[in-house]
């Protein structure tokens, strides 16, 4: 799932110790949320490898011929046309969001490709998470409300992911406001 | 931040005929557009074929004369459609190879695989594995409006100044120097630009396929989950592009050679012509299995959905076709067994052909055993699936015979070999395009064609095609040799029964495009999202028929596709 628990919600460490701040202190918890994607670094290594070998197969017989130079050309340009396509993918459908929260604050920070980093903070006390079900653009369109605005979060998840989400979420605040 | 959006997400195509259909980058609408751009580039170079025909029908030469030059381009043409006697025709050769040039260059690079790559592989490689459209829709509008270039300029170039004086080249599909070096005219290099526009299109699309494919899976479906016709079409879309720039390199030369005074391929200037035949089929013969693997994905979804049981061995079949693509890279010198090679070297290639023998085996017998104990439905898509089947079969086992290199020396260039290589590609890529057409029409029209009509055009087509191409090797193995344009009274008979089978074929194809038409038409008759059976359950049939504008923009749940038939 590409959803991962950065650090579990760790509220006893804060009571034992006192209450944590957001202001020098690590977050509780903290959740990082990206969209699926199929192809992983290793794969991209593997097939882009293999493809470069595999073009230059053809190679080995124009050593020492002119006609050497004129193969090498497309197969430089083609190789270099599927790795920049193949990173280019990558990069365009790649978000992070990052969700901390404190005791006294909850921070939720989205960085994608070509796009200034977009932030939204909130008094984790006064915010509720909401489940839409059949509004939004997708199902179970998970937002979190607080601090004038609502704004969405994992809406790039599939739906199952989503529900998932949303019960972590409020668990965690739950602790939280205990 | 996102400020969320708590709102109906409702899309409506309001895009004008212009702008969906020329502006498109849309992977549905450009697999259309693909579809129908090939189907007509089709029908030019099957009536290049219908006119050869007509030629071979008897012995002599009736149609193609040069007494039709003197009578200017438009007289010329309607009275070279009606026979003259042989004792009043000199027999026009440079037309009857500017024919087999333009048959070999629009079908092998404008034709099958635009038709099963970029039509069936556009439109339904990103629904069935969830995405929403290809990885770079310009750059798909991009890759199609080259391949129409690319047609345009192999079209224009039949019609251009040429050599012998006359219009158009006549060298053969292949485009061997020196012949094609010293063809006069530009009409050669329309074509050899014909060909960089193609490869450059197919390049670039196999490109987006790949990306597409291995980026944009739903969630869940790891590679050895994907639907085969998927698999098929990034393994095609590999072999093109490990194939593709070799040929762009081998045509530069060539133009070079032509142009620029290079000599690459000429002896008198330290080049050599049987190294542009390496290097050409070195992408030649990938390109057979570039053109026919599409083909073999298609038929595994029919033949899963009309034998209503899941694919056999969904995991050798993956293999198989990634063993033959492999393979594929390794045989090529089998094409050119006559151009001196040591006996060591055909040896090798000898025996690297006949393995491909295993994997494809793999495949026909795969098949087989889906339908063995399976309720099969004889409807219209499997009907193809069969007839792909048988004539896949006879083309494979006369190429294991093709494929020794002592019993090639006797049918090098003869029509054992035309027989041969219209049973895999004509016959079985063709018969693959027709069943996808039957089988995914009612998802991309939300129509079926009557399956009465469906009937008429498989038993035409079918029969049509084995009475013209079976005698054929009759014809080579009596020595009638390939690409004359006429012969001796000997081989008369078996000529003229191909010929009669040629115009059954080209009957059932014009048969075909009417009632395709009169489909297309009338109303919608097969809006369900699924017109066949539960065993059709890849994810473009939980899709409404045809689709909307936007699919996928919500990503599939596992359950929806992970149904374990065709995948």
């Amino acid at each position: 799932m590409p959803c991962h628990w950065l650090t579990e919600p760790a509220l006893e460490d804060c009571n034992r110790s006192g209450p944590c701040h957001a202001e020098g202190s690590e977050p509780v918890a903290r959740v990082q949320l990206w969209p699926h994607q199929s192809l992983s670094p290793h794969g991209f290594v593997v097939f882009v490898g293999l493809t470069a070998i595999f073009l230059a197969i053809p190679l080995v017989g124009l050593l020492g011929t002119p006609a050497l130079w004129w193969v090498l050309f497309p197969f430089v340009l083609t190789l270099g046309a599927l790795w920049m396509s193949l990173r280019k993918n990558w990069n365009d459908r790649r978000i992070v969001e990052e969700l901390s929260i404190w005791p006294d604050r909850i921070e939720l920070v989205r960085q994608s490709h070509r796009q200034p980093t977009q932030r939204w903070d909130a008094n984790p006390m006064w915010v509720s998470v909401a489940l839409h079900e059949n509004v939004g653009p997708v199902p179970y369109y998970v937002t979190l409300t607080g601090a004038g605005r609502e704004v969405e979060i994992g809406s790039f998840l599939s739906e199952d992911e989503r529900k998932s989400l949303y019960s972590d979420l409020n668990e965690t605040l739950r602790k939280i406001r205990l | 931040m996102a400020d969320a959006a708590v709102h109906g997400h409702e899309h409506e195509d309001q895009r004008d005929f212009f702008t969906r259909w020329f502006m498109s980058t849309n992977h549905k609408d450009i697999g259309i557009l693909y579809l129908f751009v090939s189907g007509f580039v089709g029908f030019i170079a099957v009536a290049f074929t219908v006119y050869m025909r007509m030629e071979l029908k008897d012995p002599g030469v009736q149609y193609m004369c040069m007494e039709h030059l003197d009578k200017g381009l438009f007289s010329g043409f309607i009275s070279s459609l009606s026979a003259s006697l042989p004792s009043e025709c000199t027999p026009n050769g440079h037309l009857w190879n500017v024919m087999i040039t333009g048959h070999g260059i629009l079908m092998m690079f404008f034709v099958v695989i635009p038709a099963l790559f970029g039509g069936f592989g556009n439109y339904f490689m990103p629904l069935q594995i969830g995405a929403p459209d290809m990885a770079f829709p310009r750059m798909n509008n991009l890759s199609f409006w080259l391949y129409v270039a690319g047609s345009s300029l192999a079209v224009a170039s039949v019609v251009s100044p040429g050599g012998n004086d006359q219009l158009g080249s006549g060298v053969g599909w292949v485009l061997y120097p020196p012949l094609s070096v010293n063809e006069g005219g530009m009409s050669m290099d329309l074509a050899i630009f014909a060909v960089h526009l193609s490869g450059a299109s197919s390049i670039l699309g196999a490109i987006n396929m790949i990306t597409t494919f291995l980026n944009m899976r739903a969630p869940g479906m790891t590679l050895f989950k994907v639907p085969l016709f998927s698999w098929s079409i990034f393994v095609t879309a590999w072999l093109i592009l490990l194939a593709l720039p070799v040929l762009a390199g081998a045509i530069t030369m060539l133009l070079t050679d032509r142009n620029f005074g290079t000599t690459f391929f000429d002896p008198a200037g330290g080049g050599d012509p049987v190294l542009y035949q390496h290097i050409l089929w070195f992408f030649g013969h990938p390109e057979v299995y570039i053109i026919i693997l599409p083909g073999f994905g298609i038929i595994s979804h029919v033949i899963a959905t009309f034998a209503r049981k899941p694919i056999f061995g969904y995991l050798p079949m993956v293999w198989a076709l990634i063993a033959i693509g492999g393979l594929g890279f390794v045989v090529w010198a089998h094409h050119m067994y006559t151009v001196g090679m040591s006996l060591t070297q055909q040896s090798y290639f000898m025996l690297a052909t006949m393995v491909i023998a295993v994997p494809t085996g793999v495949k026909i017998f795969s098949w087989i055993a889906t339908m063995w104990g399976g309720s099969v439905e004889f409807k219209t898509p499997m009907l193809w699936a069969f007839g792909f089947l048988f004539l896949f079969t006879v083309g494979g086992v006369t190429g294991i015979v093709l494929s020794q290199a002592g019993v090639d020396r006797a049918y090098h260039d003869t029509y054992y070999v035309v027989a041969h290589f219209h049973y895999v590609m004509s016959l079985g890529a063709v018969f693959c395009i027709f069943a996808g057409i039957y089988f995914y029409l009612p998802k991309m029209a939300g129509r079926k064609i009557p399956e009465w009509a469906g009937q008429v055009h498989f038993w035409a087509m079918f029969i049509g095609a084995n009475i013209t191409f079976f005698p054929q090797h009759f014809l080579g193995r009596q020595g009638m040799p390939r690409r004359y344009i006429d012969y001796p009274e000997a081989f008369a008979l078996w000529n003229e029964v191909s010929s009669w089978g040629a115009f059954l074929a080209f009957g059932s194809f014009v048969f075909f495009i009417v009632i395709l038409f009169r489909t297309l038409l009338a109303p919608m008759n097969a809006t369900e999202n699924n017109p066949w059976n539960e065993h059709a359950d890849t994810l473009e049939w939980t899709l409404p028929s045809p689709p909307p504008e936007h699919t996928f923009e919500i990503l599939p749940k596992q359950e929806e596709w992970d149904k374990g038939q065709a995948h």
